[in-house]
């Protein structure tokens, strides 16, 4: 709770640092804040205590997910630097949107009220639409923002319905009197479930609600769409698995399959999609698709193991996007554009970044030694343990066409050569975010036991 | 008997001036309709003795968005002639698409039993100073994050309303 | 302490962090103190552990770290466990390992590499150090093939040299034979115990029959691992090629620690071989085979290097001959007092090739007792430790081997005997060669001749009087009563095997008997050794002289080299390009493509459905609810 005073209070700081134009004291205060937010949330652990009347449960998921959304916004911001300048003259209202998101984030991992996860989800959408358009003189961007400000409205519109109908079939809005009510058998609470379904899937871009995904983060400037690819990505399964954990576990064999359809439709959807991609970020969109695919997987696995193997899973996958995203922000800022021609011969001209990059599609490819193996590996684990072979056989298929296209990009880096590229300059920013990326993709690739059983 | 004939008639109007809101050319009509539906919607909230919303939902969206709706579109000058026109087959999509969704949503839910549904039967839930009580009590937290989500959001407008220097 | 010996990895890990990372900003000096000390501290800190465990009433400490991989009911932490027996080894790499790095930095001070020499040294500390703390076959495996990589690293130091990755690539391929073997055992384990943490293990073995199967399967799969990593028969010749890595790393890794790690894995194993007689047999005879050919063949060699690598492989089948008949202590006594003699003897080897620049073929050396007198008598001291002449450290350790070799079978012992023979005439011939009669070099390296620095001098003294007073640590009974202080210190490790094996029964009046005839036949050996080097001045022939006989086989290494290639490696070969034209070409490639073509179809369709109209969308998405709802409420 405390951490989430801090981030939004931090948010209007910031807004007030620019609005007396210190635009040299955004990033530390930010970093300072978010630092503060994390520990306070750390502070939190083991404590499991409630807050106004039921409202809020920061129990260990919630902490453990709130510390990974603030972190991975602090390796977000430590990207950050000469970023927004060059695109807008507001710098401070972006940071504090992102610090807006991020709060609304929180809230929707430690929700034990539905009402309170309609405000965090809302909250971290508006943020988002502003974001997605923060390019102003770019068309694709003020589409992209339009585009998912519309198809936002649409799916909200149903999360709203279905919560509605929960209401009306429980009386409650409390996580736990849900879960008690006795209520699954009713077609009210049936219909909510699945309304509410189509709502979260929307946001967690799960196929067929998905279709916003490529053009929304092409649109968007590439800090916001890794923005959008980790933290937003985290937060949103972070809802579901709660919502679907805490309120709705007991009606599982009713809902379990319509995720099960859903899984298969979002891993073919993504991967098959993203075979054809030739830009760089249109791939990591769909790969993104791919990745809400693995992770409803763990949802099939009522139960607290669900919670650990999304835990790794999105940890693994921030990880990596943020290298990935990175290092695609570099590219095509120095070559003009992210195709994959892009590139080739960066092996030569930046071996640091092509190692990077490497590592990070291997770890978002799931290759052994990298913590997107582990990720893998647990949410399989936990399906498998629920009886879902088939289902597995098809995602572990679905992996190996994963591994066929982020390894288009490593070919191209390595093994096709670009006579005129010149190396490519990193500011310490990043040079320090992706140092600690790549530790911490290797260390958790090696001691997954670090993460995999806190929860 | 009169809340009942009242009922029908209500929602009749507002279904009706809903399918109107799509279904007219001119935008400013479109409107229109918009407000006569909300309109409706009071109506209903009256009837369930929802004063405060009723209240609320007149000013707030009948009287202060949908004034603002025409405005912006007054300005704009939009009309029938510069409305793009679909094809065909995409409005038929559209229709049965919805329809069937409706379909669908009826089919699901029309073994409820409106009795036996859990929720509060208290009548005057919708008074101001019922309203008050749980709103200041029980639903503090997400009353005051609502300011976050309103302060986000006035960021955003002003971000992206303001002319860039 | 104990609880703090996680500190005793780290520190060195730390240090190859530090001159790794900042390898182009750290001049030399502080590359080398960095190296240096953080393996000085190691020891340090090893020391306090030694005193502590001395004094304590355990036998063994676990600390456990944090908890490692979990997978259904397997578990594997990541914990140290500390022994008596991992004592001595820490003392042994941190101790010795100090001095050779110590040595580096005069012997390397030349060298463009100098700063990623010293964070390799320091890697490969940390790794051993994993290896011999590990609190289960699992950790031991992380440091097992952390030293391969070091070694591999070390081996292709000089990168340029084409030869040089050869030899480490072959180094790598060797030991990864036998770290298949190892891989396997382990998983026996787990089959067999559902564990792999020593205190699960052992205790839960002792309660098996002798010569079970499984534990049979276990022993020998665990045997392959050390027998590729300790260089015996018949993966040992990565070994001498490994010597063309800098001589400290000859001395470290292929001397004194690393290729131990295989007696240390059987020493630890001890109560599951004790449990197998058949695998001890497999062993000892591995061990003895192994001692007899590496010692024919190190009679012929003329690069001072090469000698002590193929009496490298012969000590350690010395040390396995121990192992398998059961004389635990003997074999970890003779690592301990090889690691000083050898090291010595590689770091004057080194010392000499330094002087000469780099001039390793001993028939250009010769007379050099004057100009390098404190290499020489270092050099001589160590000589007479591995000839086993009392009362030098080798003498001891060596008399306890032959001494249980004897009372297992006499044959036993005849055998070691002649390969103790053929150990003492090898190195003599080498000390000869090298320090006695003429310089038969140019005349320019003659004038270039000089002692080395004190920071290569030192630690040759320092492991001098190690080579010399470390056989006082294990006084056989025959001497004095309670003497043999190192047999005290471990007996708790191999208490449980020691129960299971027949004691050594030898009359005292036979092992004076059997002491007095191998001293006796050592002189010999080096009075021969003598005239012939010495007094008739003989110098061995040119590469280009036609050898026959028995000379030919040993001065080409028993054509083994040869063998392989033709036995394994030129069928392997055929066999890879077959199956890369025929298999990978035709077959596989067709199926892939075929898949790949048929992926590639769908997606370029379903890429046709991303059209970016929000109308369509928005189709799509109520599509999908209606789909769902459908699903739910009419098929189930």
């Amino acid at each position: 709770m405390t951490s989430l005073i801090i981030v939004s209070v931090l948010a209007v700081a910031v807004l007030y640092l620019g609005l007396f134009k210190y635009k040299t004291a955004l990033l530390p205060v930010s970093v300072t804040g978010l630092l503060a937010a994390a520990a306070m949330a750390a502070m939190d652990w083991d404590l499991e205590k409630m807050y106004f009347s039921e409202m809020m449960l920061f129990d260990n998921y919630a902490v453990a997910f709130s510390i990974l959304l603030i972190l991975t916004t602090l390796l977000i911001f430590g990207l950050s630097r000469n970023y927004f300048e060059k695109i807008s003259n507001n710098v401070a209202e972006y940071y504090a949107l992102m610090l807006f998101a991020l709060a609304g984030g929180v809230v929707m991992v430690s929700f034990h009220n539905l009402a309170m996860l309609f405000i965090g989800i809302e909250i971290l959408s508006i943020s988002l639409y502003v974001l997605a358009g923060i390019r102003r003189k770019d068309p694709a961007s003020n589409e992209a923002s339009l585009k998912y400000f519309l198809m936002g409205a649409f799916a909200t519109g149903f999360l709203l319905f279905g919560t509605a109908l929960i209401y009306g079939a429980t009386g409650s809005f409390n996580l736990a009197a849900i879960a008690s009510s006795g209520a699954f058998e009713s077609a009210l609470f049936r219909a909510g479930v699945l309304l509410m379904m189509v709502g979260l899937s929307f946001k967690v871009s799960v196929a067929p609600f998905h279709t916003w995904t490529p053009d929304v983060y092409e649109g968007s400037p590439g800090l916001i769409a890794m923005f959008m690819a980790t933290v937003v990505k985290t937060a949103g399964f972070a809802a579901f698995l709660r919502l679907f954990l805490m309120a709705f576990a007991e009606a599982s064999a009713f809902w379990a399959i319509t995720v099960a359809i859903l899984c298969i439709l979002t891993l073919f959807a993504g991967n098959i999609t993203a075979v054809f991609q030739d830009r760089f970020k249109r791939l990591l969109a769909w790969s993104s698709v791919s990745h809400a695919g693995y992770l409803l997987l763990a949802i099939l696995a009522v139960g607290f193991s669900a919670s650990s193997a999304v835990l790794v899973y999105t940890i693994a996958y921030s990880l990596a996007s943020v290298a990935a995203f990175g290092i695609m922000i570099l590219v095509s800022r120095a070559r003009g554009n992210d195709h994959l021609d892009s590139f080739n011969g960066l092996a030569r001209t930046n071996p640091f970044l092509a190692f990077t990059l490497t590592l990070a599609v291997c770890s978002l490819a799931g290759i052994p030694l990298t913590a997107g193996f582990f990720g893998k590996f647990y949410v399989f684990k936990v399906a498998l343990a629920q009886g879902y072979t088939w289902l597995v056989v098809l995602a572990v298929i679905n992996a190996m066409i994963g591994i066929y296209y982020y390894f288009k990009v490593i070919i191209a880096m390595y093994m096709k050569e670009n006579a005129n590229a010149v190396a490519i300059q990193l500011n310490p920013g990043f040079r320090l975010v992706l140092s600690i990326v790549v530790f911490l993709i290797f260390l958790f690739g090696i001691f997954p036991g670090l993460i995999a059983n806190i929860l | 008997m009169l809340t009942q004939s009242l009922f029908y008639f209500l929602s009749f109007l507002a279904i009706f001036s809903a399918l109107a809101v799509i279904i007219a050319k001119n935008p400013v009509h479109s409107v229109l309709y918009l407000i006569l539906t909300f309109f409706a919607i009071t109506g209903h909230y009256i009837l369930l003795n929802a004063q405060f919303l009723a209240i609320v939902n007149m000013i707030v969206y009948a009287g202060a968005i949908m004034v603002l709706f025409l405005f912006v579109l007054m300005l704009l000058n939009l009309n029938a002639e510069t409305e793009p026109q679909k094809p065909a087959y995409i409005k038929i999509a559209g229709v049965v698409s919805g329809g069937l969704l409706l379909l669908v949503l009826v089919g699901a839910l029309k073994t409820v039993d409106v009795s036996g549904a859990g929720g509060t039967t208290a009548t005057d839930m919708g008074l101001v100073e019922n309203l008050g009580m749980v709103l200041f009590n029980e639903f503090l937290l997400p009353f005051e994050l609502a300011s976050v989500l309103l302060l986000t959001a006035m960021v955003g407008a002003v971000l992206i309303g303001r002319r860039e220097a | 302490m104990i609880e703090k010996s996680w500190l005793i990895p780290l520190l060195p890990f730390l240090g190859f962090l530090i001159n790794g990372l900042g390898r182009s900003r750290i001049s030399k000096k502080t590359a080398a103190v960095i190296g240096s000390a953080s393996v000085l501290c190691s020891f340090i800190l090893s020391v306090l552990v030694f005193f502590e465990l001395q004094g304590s009433a355990e036998t063994g400490v676990t600390v456990k770290l944090f908890e490692w991989i979990r997978a259904g009911s397997l578990q594997i932490p990541f914990s140290f466990y500390v022994d008596p027996l991992t004592c001595v080894w820490l003392l042994v790499i941190t101790g010795i390992g100090f001095l050779i790095h110590v040595y580096s930095a005069g012997y390397m001070h030349a060298d463009q590499g100098f700063g990623k020499f010293f964070s390799y040294l320091n890697l490969f500390v940390f790794f051993m150090l994993i290896l011999v703390m590990g609190a289960g076959y699992a950790i031991m495996f992380i440091g097992w093939e952390g030293v391969g990589l070091c070694s591999y690293l070390l081996i292709g130091f000089w990168y340029k040299n084409d030869a040089y990755n050869d030899a480490a690539k072959k180094a790598f391929i060797m030991n990864r034979i036998g770290d298949l073997g190892f891989l396997l055992g382990i998983f026996l384990l787990i089959a067999t115990f559902g564990s792999t943490d020593f205190t699960e293990i052992f205790p839960q073995a002792a309660g098996f029959q002798s010569g079970d199967g499984r534990l049979l399967a276990i022993t020998l799969c665990l045997f392959i691992g050390a027998v590729g990593k300790s260089a015996q028969l018949p993966l040992y010749t990565w070994l001498p090629d490994a010597m063309a890595g800098p001589t400290p790393v000859s001395a470290l890794i292929h001397a004194a620690t690393m290729v131990t790690a295989g007696v240390y894995m059987v020493a630890r194993s001890n109560i599951l071989y004790a449990l197998s007689p058949v695998a001890m047999t497999v062993v000892a005879i591995t061990g003895l085979a192994t001692a007899i050919f590496a010692a024919l063949i190190a009679l012929t060699q003329n690069d001072i290097k090469k000698v002590l690598a193929y009496s490298t492989v012969s000590q350690l089948g010395y040390m396995f001959l121990a192992l398998g008949v059961g004389a635990f202590t003997g074999a970890v006594f003779h690592v301990m007092t090889h690691a000083f003699f050898k090291a010595l003897l590689f770091l004057g080897a080194g010392s000499v090739i330094h002087a000469l620049h780099d001039q390793q073929d001993m028939r250009r050396m010769g007379g050099l007792k004057k100009a390098m007198p404190v290499t020489f008598l270092t050099m001589l001291l160590a000589t007479l430790a591995i000839s086993g002449i009392p009362p030098f450290s080798g003498f001891f350790s060596k008399d306890e081997i032959l001494a249980h070799a004897f009372s297992r079978d006499p044959l036993l012992w005849v055998l070691g005997f002649a390969g103790a023979l053929l150990t003492a005439f090898y190195m003599f011939r080498m000390l000869f060669l090298t320090f006695w009669g003429d310089f038969r070099g140019t005349a320019k390296e003659k004038q270039g001749i000089h002692e080395s620095p004190a920071s290569m001098t030192v630690p040759l003294i320092l492991l001098a009087v190690l080579s010399v007073v470390g056989g006082f640590l294990g006084i056989p009974e025959v001497f004095a009563r309670q003497a043999h202080l190192l047999g005290g210190f471990l007996a708790p490790v191999f208490a449980a095997s020691q129960e299971v094996l027949p004691a050594m029964h030898v009359p005292h009046s036979t092992e004076w008997i059997l002491m007095g005839i191998s001293v006796l036949g050592v002189l010999v050996s080096i009075g021969m050794a003598w005239s012939l080097y010495v007094k008739k001045k003989r110098v061995p022939a040119e590469d280009t002289v036609q050898r026959s006989g028995l000379v030919a086989w040993s001065y080409h290494k028993f054509y083994v080299d040869e063998l392989y290639q033709a036995l394994i490696v030129r069928p392997l070969d055929a066999l890879s390009g077959f199956f890369y034209r025929v298999m990978d070409k035709r077959f596989i490639d067709g199926i892939v493509n075929g898949v790949g073509s048929t992926i590639l179809a769908f997606s370029s369709t379903l890429r046709l459905l991303q059209t970016g109209r929000i109308g369509s969308y928005l189709f799509y998405m109520v599509a999908g609810i209606i789909l769902i709802f459908l699903l739910n409420y009419l098929i189930f």
